[in-house]
């Protein structure tokens, strides 16, 4: 797949893969900001989803939209198949999800917190409630600090007992808005480890991030927002391969290389790292046929290494871009 | 570990047992800390007008519910109800409907109970019945702690209750009318809930309530002193507040309880509707 979907993915039909969650159209706005605007999303079943865009880019608001939070002005929602907010009673409960932060009570310990978030738990059962909180504390490595107040938390205990709110029990989708605020780096380890335990069991994963090595490191798909609208979506290699395109070839050649691939008609350049080299830019014939017309010149052909872009510098490419 | 499918046709609409919810409410309600400093100052206001009544005793009889109080105990739970109902209680409840839910959305915890998911009507149930919790509660801490401090500190007449209307009326009977008195009073706490947590579904901020609630008695207190404004009485909660007293005359008039009741209930029906009209579009 040389060209992902990129803007605008019309919503196809979508009966072949199933989708944890949809978005067609949808359009939120509050006063005269348009937060959210036309979003056409799909997030295909098993996928860990990695959201990214700029602070006030329509994140957060989308996610709220998807989990019934908020309503929309304009299109259509749907969580596991299910039209929400009509049926998010349907769906819920298979979702867990940390938005905007984690909300507790500060009188409360973190276990009682937890213990009062199990008992609305539509499927967890009340014999099952207590053994479930404790095994989620452990999980997230807060069990030392389960007897103390919330409201002695540090920003990232409370960051982790947000985590184990929508840990609580088995889910179909997990949604995780900025799971890594506040936290050290091993609990950024920690959450990477918990999103790729689900994407191992079978779970669909939304994480929102503005930490781009997090999302290169554990997300399949990529969508990226900019002012309230979707500027790009699929697939995190497919992404990545068509960002900056080209070819690294590596050769001592490099002359004749040059010249050859110029008489074809082919942009190309002096490689600009150590290793002797060129650089064959995007938009070239294809990588065989490219390695071939420099095999026949007599060209001795090291290595050759289709270019993939950071994920940080397709953000930036599609977020400066647009205005 | 095979995928979960996402297959909507088997998934029916779940919600925890309400009975859970209830009782989650009930243990939040209960833990706060606000609620039982609250319900321990209460206890302190039937325990101070008897102390205070038992050091005047004798000189200085004036008019009035208090002055009845001295020598007849059992005229001090009616009578701290009725002090208490003019604010200390509305502020209780008010505290309690504020925490409920703006308190709630102002912690971020009220998503987090529509995502387990709580459907959005059985939320305002459970908020209620919380309310309602903190409104008995406090009543009841009157009542009891009036009744045994007017038996033990002030006294009475052979366990007697000497009625405004000088008849008196054994302990059981005694009883009934202050166990009368408490529900009644219940009950126009209830109107004071229901319009509390109307405007707790509005805002975010839990001052917002306390504000509007207390100034609204405020309100009510200098509309109903105004003579020209009398046809407004028929509308104001608390115009029938003084049919608490009623429970000290002989024979028992029902009516000014019962009036009072008829319009807490419109209170009630009124608060509840804009509730749930409020909390089924709310955003959290």
């Amino acid at each position: 797949m040389t060209s992902p979907s990129l803007v605008d993915a019309p919503p196809a039909a979508t009966d072949a893969a199933p989708l944890a969650a949809r978005a067609v159209g949808l359009r939120k706005t509050f006063g005269s900001t348009v937060a959210v605007d036309g979003i056409d999303l799909d997030v295909p079943a098993g996928s860990v989803l990695g959201m990214l865009g700029p602070n006030g880019s329509g994140k957060t608001t989308l996610i709220r939209i998807l989990l019934g939070l908020t309503r929309a002005d304009a299109g259509t929602a749907e969580l596991l198949g299910h039209p929400i907010p009509e049926d998010a009673a349907r769906a819920l409960p298979h979702v867990g999800a940390l938005v905007e932060g984690p909300g507790f009570h500060p009188f409360l310990s973190g276990r009682e917190n937890l213990l009062r978030v199990a008992a609305t738990e539509p499927l967890l059962d009340r014999s099952e409630i207590a053994g479930a909180v404790d095994a989620t504390l452990e999980r997230v490595g807060l069990a030392p600090a389960a007897g103390r107040r919330f409201r002695g938390y540090s920003l990232g205990m409370k960051q982790r007992l947000g985590l184990a709110g929508a840990l609580l029990l088995p889910r179909r989708l997990v949604v995780l808005d900025e799971p890594t605020n506040g936290l050290d780096p091993a609990g950024t380890r920690d959450v990477r480890r918990i999103i790729a335990e689900l994407h191992a069991g079978g779970s669909t994963v939304i994480v929102s991030s503005h930490l781009l090595a997090e999302v290169e490191a554990t997300c399949t798909h990529v969508a990226v927002l900019q002012s309230g609208s979707l500027v790009a979506a699929g697939e995190l290699a497919a992404l990545l391969e068509s960002g900056t395109g080209g070819l690294d070839v590596a050769t001592d050649d490099i002359d004749l290389a040059l010249d050859t691939l110029r008489a074809a008609g082919v942009t190309a350049y002096r490689g600009p790292g150590d290793e002797p080299g060129v650089v064959v830019a995007e938009h070239g014939p294809p990588t065989a046929e490219t390695i071939a017309l420099l095999v026949r010149a007599g060209v001795g052909v090291h290595e050759a290494r289709r270019r993939r872009a950071r994920l940080e510098e397709l953000f930036a490419r599609l977020t400066e871009e647009t205005p | 570990m095979t995928a979960p499918v996402v297959d909507p046709v088997l998934d029916p609409p779940r919600s925890a047992p309400l009975g859970r919810l209830l009782g989650a409410e009930l243990r939040w309600v209960l833990r706060r800390p606000r609620t039982l400093v609250m319900l321990a100052l209460f206890a302190a206001v039937p325990v101070l007008i008897s102390i205070g009544v038992a050091l005047a005793d004798g000189s200085g009889r004036g008019p009035g519910l208090v002055s009845a109080i001295a020598g007849n105990g059992l005229v001090l739970p009616v009578a701290a109800l009725s002090l208490a109902l003019v604010l200390l209680l509305p502020l209780a409840v008010s505290m309690a409907a504020a925490d409920a839910i703006a308190g709630e959305s102002a912690h971020g915890t009220l998503r987090g109970l529509l995502l387990s998911p709580v459907g959005r009507l059985r939320l305002v149930g459970m908020k209620a019945f919380g309310v309602m919790v903190v409104a008995t509660l406090a009543t009841l801490v009157i009542a009891v702690v009036g009744v045994l401090a007017g038996m033990i500190v002030v006294g009475g007449a052979e366990g007697q209750l000497v009625t405004l209307s000088g008849t008196a009326v054994g302990l059981g009977d005694a009883l009934l009318r202050v166990g009368l008195v408490a529900i009644w009073v219940i009950g126009q706490l209830a109107a004071i809930g229901a319009v509390a947590l109307a405007i707790s579904a509005v805002t975010d901020h839990p001052l917002v309530v306390l504000a509007s609630v207390l100034g609204g008695l405020i309100v009510f207190g200098v509309l109903a002193a105004i003579p020209s404004l009398e046809w407004l009485q028929p509308w104001l909660l608390s115009s029938g507040w003084t049919a608490g007293a009623d429970a000290l005359r002989d024979p028992l008039p029902l009516g000014g309880m019962i009036e009072s009741s008829l319009r807490a209930l419109c209170y009630v029906a009124v608060g509840a509707g804009l509730t749930t009209y409020r909390m089924l579009r709310r955003d959290a």
